[in-house]
């Protein structure tokens, strides 16, 4: 019990800051736009790290499990909002969110993971554009119109009550996907898992010759970081904005987002990318006020410097620094 | 009826087949040399396609002027990039200039949007038509493509009979040998570095003459995707498996569009688009190393 | 049954055979040296028994199991370790976690935990003498310390063959000793075969190999108890290059 306890330690200062955003957001007028965005950067930025991170491989495309993960509550709670299935509905469509994102996950990595390094990224660039433009030319879900289901949500719960779900609780639920995010992310480490993944990032053939089945951790990777963008997709995009449109949600922005957020931060760290998150953000934020739209513009630059000079990100030269010290056991 | 529309469509598609194809033998190159794969390669083009467009709506400029002007900027700034970043992440991590180059794409447009904004421009350059075998073809279609095939000769020569590309193909082969030889290796990637950048912005100025409307900032996304199905298909290293592997893309883009054309409920466009990225995958099953064997 | 049977493995690139029908039996317990100039075919060899290369012809049987065609992650579980000739430990990782990691997936990877891995980690760590060091990154050590962890790595893989490539290559002799001695400790200890390559260190060859294969070309050209190798002049020409009589022979 104690070497568990020792183990998962450094989850709960993390737990506790979740905790703390949220009272903050609770509680100062006006913030909590503001702090649901900070979630959604960490949440997305954890979720990104259990491949990119974990792997070193980048996947490009990886807006698209967000974008499925919307489709999949969208269809949801636009297809049955009068089965009386109350908060049960929810449920249905974040596991389709999931299920889909898995789906599609499972479908690009039979063919990327195959491929080493640049051949994989190559692979997963037009993974995004792809799903979107075979949505818009199939017409599949209404195509390039997209699905609006504000009115379905009202009949499913009542007007009052879908205005709290939109406005309140898909925030909400987005803190509890982080923390879940966390955890994973913890677990992943201290198990064979993780070990196996540093083995698969440092050196691929030499971790072959070890024993190791780098296919299957890769997938292992891929799977859990895909299906945890799909529920962000569904609770931070479906359920709260209640309308689904292709070009938003497979824009290459966020994976442009979530690269700064994972390097920023610390890339294959617990901390990095809620740390990556949270100055992401709070930059956005506040530089929207005097220099707005112009984020990707110093942050692009910003990310070319941490690659030449501290590709470990903020936690990663913060680890070094605490090696051998008290420190040690919470910073990771 | 059909027919005649697919031909003229597949003709139009081989035009601008060699166009894509130039614009590509730049990211086969890079990777060719360097074994960088430039992930910001469509906003390189981007660029090429706002410098023509500044220089023929502010300054009058001919576009064939814009040419090797465009090509002169994107060797500076291939220079800039080598000499800034690039050189130090060669021994790195792949992952490392994949993101990098990423980056400078973003930069790229950013940059682009701040200064020219968001909307889609043209330019109308209107030198009349020629009429061809079931299609017509304005002049320009046709100077861009002359343009595509003389730039692939001319680099094609540059390799074969000049000293410094001799020395560029002997580092490709051999990199330690060729530094016993005196060849300074350094020197030649940033060269092949800036040479690739140099020809992607100015296939730029090509693609405008092919399509010189909807030119934006966010264009150069889509460029990036098709140049690696093309670089796939046609040898990732290979500048002139490029370019036919530019061609085979253009028949293939243009012949599916108007097969979709026909299919009841469903966007052509959208779905051409939606083919591209499948061809992709499907090769990158096969054979990732490009379907095309050329040296 | 043999530990390892390799028979008539061929493996080429393009135009060349860089294995040229090779055959050899390693016994449980062996120790054996592989002996050859640059280009030999060694390191090719050993990248075939490991399945980092699959071979163009012949078989492999690993205690009387066929794994010709066996994908190389596999291998390793069976009983197979390897070390690299220019050490390749997982530099952001600790000593210990070096360790532990060829414990995870090694032959008892399965029954061990994670813990148990860590453990078994620092027993190896005092076998190979780094005891202070097991919470440093391993990318930060010299390279005769990388070699022995390498080593502690693939022993915690509790293979029953280990394939050292050049494990003793750079160093002086006062460490080359150490090594030997290490080697033959850790024959002792874990009862396992040895399969050492080397280019010519004399020293490591005589004072611990029961057999010497020499190969020349891709090609066996002796296989032999190491005290009639040491007088074969076979062996002695594919050292000094030319016939021990001193007639140049025309190549």
């Amino acid at each position: 019990m104690n070497k568990t306890l020792t183990k998962y330690l450094p989850l709960f200062p993390v737990l506790a800051g979740y905790f703390l955003l949220f009272l903050v957001g609770e509680n100062l007028e006006g913030k909590w736009q503001l702090i649901a965005m900070l979630a959604f950067y960490c949440a997305v930025g954890q979720a990104f790290n259990l491949f990119m991170g974990m792997t070193g491989y980048v996947d490009f495309g990886y807006v698209a499990f967000l974008g499925v993960g919307t489709y999949g509550m969208a269809i949801a709670i636009s297809s049955w909002p009068d089965k009386g299935l109350g908060l049960w509905l929810l449920v249905i469509g974040l596991l389709m969110a999931i299920g889909m994102a898995t789906l599609l996950s499972l479908a690009v990595g039979a063919v990327a993971l195959r491929l080493r390094g640049a051949y994989f990224a190559i692979a997963t660039i037009g993974v995004n554009e792809g799903f979107r433009y075979l949505i818009e030319g199939a017409r599949l879900w209404n195509g390039s119109e997209g699905i609006i289901f504000t009115a379905q949500l009202n009949t499913a719960f009542g007007r009052e009550f879908a205005n709290v779900l939109a406005t309140y609780w898909a925030d909400v639920a987005l803190f509890f996907i982080a923390a879940f995010a966390a955890f994973l992310t913890l677990f992943f480490l201290r198990s064979k898992v993780g070990y196996a993944l540093t083995a698969v990032r440092t050196d691929e053939d030499a971790a072959k010759v070890i024993g190791i089945n780098v296919t299957k951790f890769k997938i292992i990777a891929f799977i859990a970081s895909a299906s945890l963008a799909g529920m962000i997709g569904a609770v931070s995009w479906a359920l709260k904005l209640t309308y689904v449109f292709p070009p938003d949600v497979f824009a290459i922005h966020y994976t442009v987002e979530a690269i700064i957020i994972v390097l920023l931060g610390g890339a294959g760290t617990l901390l990095g990318p809620i740390v990556g998150g949270l100055i992401y953000g709070l930059s956005k934020y506040y530089l929207a006020v005097i220099l707005p739209g112009f984020q990707l513009l110093i942050f692009a630059p910003i990310i070319i410097m941490i690659i030449v000079l501290f590709p470990e990100g903020t936690v990663g030269v913060l680890k070094k620094k605490v090696q051998g010290t008290a420190w040690e056991k919470i910073i990771v | 009826m059909v027919y005649e529309q697919l031909m003229g469509n597949l003709i139009q598609g081989l035009i601008l087949g060699g166009i894509y194809g130039m614009a590509t033998m730049g990211l086969s190159l890079i990777f060719g040399v360097l074994k960088v794969v430039n992930v910001g390669h469509g906003q390189f083009i981007m660029v090429g396609a706002f410098i023509t467009l500044w220089m023929f709506n502010s300054l009058g400029v001919n576009p064939v002027i814009a040419i090797p002007f465009s090509f002169l900027v994107g060797m500076l700034l291939g220079f800039l990039c080598y000499y800034s970043f690039v050189k130090r992440l060669l021994k790195g991590p792949e992952l490392a200039s994949l993101l990098a180059t990423f980056s400078v794409g973003i930069i790229l447009e950013e940059t682009i949007r701040l200064i020219f904004g968001s909307e889609f421009r043209g330019y109308n350059w209107a030198l009349g038509k020629i009429r061809l075998p079931f299609t017509v073809l304005p002049y320009t279609k046709l100077i861009a493509f002359s343009g595509s095939i003389l730039v692939a000769v001319l680099l094609f020569l540059w390799f074969k009979k000049t000293r410094a590309g001799t020395a560029l193909r002997s580092v490709v082969e051999d990199s330690l040998g060729a530094r016993v030889c005196g060849v300074n290796v350094d020197w030649q990637y940033a060269l092949s570095f800036s040479l690739g950048i140099g020809l992607t912005v100015a296939s730029g100025v090509l693609l405008t003459m092919f399509i010189p409307v909807g030119i934006n900032p966010n264009m150069g996304g889509q460029y990036t995707l098709k140049a690696f199905v093309i670089a796939v298909l046609g040898g990732l290293s290979s500048p002139y498996g490029a370019f036919f592997g530019g061609i085979v893309f253009g028949l293939i883009e243009n012949g599916s569009y108007t097969l979709f054309a026909l299919l009841p409920n469903v966007e052509p466009f959208a779905l051409t688009r939606f083919l591209s990225f499948v061809i992709l995958l499907v090769i990158l099953l096969i054979r990732p190393t490009g379907l095309i064997r050329t040296k | 049954m043999p530990l390892l049977k390799l028979e008539n493995v061929t493996k080429r690139f393009g135009g060349l055979v860089a294995v040229d029908d090779v055959s050899l039996e390693v016994r449980h317990g062996e120790i054996i040296a592989i002996v050859g100039p640059n280009g030999a075919g060694k390191t090719t060899l050993f990248n075939v028994i490991n399945g980092v290369f699959l071979p163009d012809g012949g078989k492999i049987h690993f205690e009387g199991k066929d794994i010709t065609t066996l994908p190389a992650y596999k291998r390793a579980p069976l009983g197979i370790g390897r070390t690299f000739q220019i050490p390749r430990p997982f530099g952001s990782a600790s000593v210990k976690e070096n360790i532990a990691i060829g414990g995870m997936f090694g032959a008892q990877g399965h029954s061990m935990s994670v813990d148990e891995c860590m453990e078994m980690a620092d027993r190896y760590i005092d076998l190979i003498g780094l005891k202070g060091h097991s919470n440093k990154p391993a990318g930060g050590l010299t390279p005769t310390e990388k070699k022995l962890v390498e080593i502690a790595r693939a022993l915690a893989m509790k293979p029953k063959l280990l394939l050292m490539d050049e494990a003793m290559a750079g160093m002086n002799p006062k460490d080359i000793d150490h090594m030997v001695d290490l080697i033959k400790q850790i024959r002792e200890t874990e009862k396992i075969a040895i399969v050492s390559m080397v280019e010519h260190i004399m020293r490591a060859v005589a004072g611990l190999a029961e057999r010497v294969m020499v190969m020349h070309q891709g090609a066996k050209l002796v296989d032999e108890p190491t005290k009639e190798a040491l007088s074969d002049p076979r062996v002695i020409e594919v050292y000094l290059g030319h016939p021990p009589e001193g007639t140049v022979a025309d190549r």
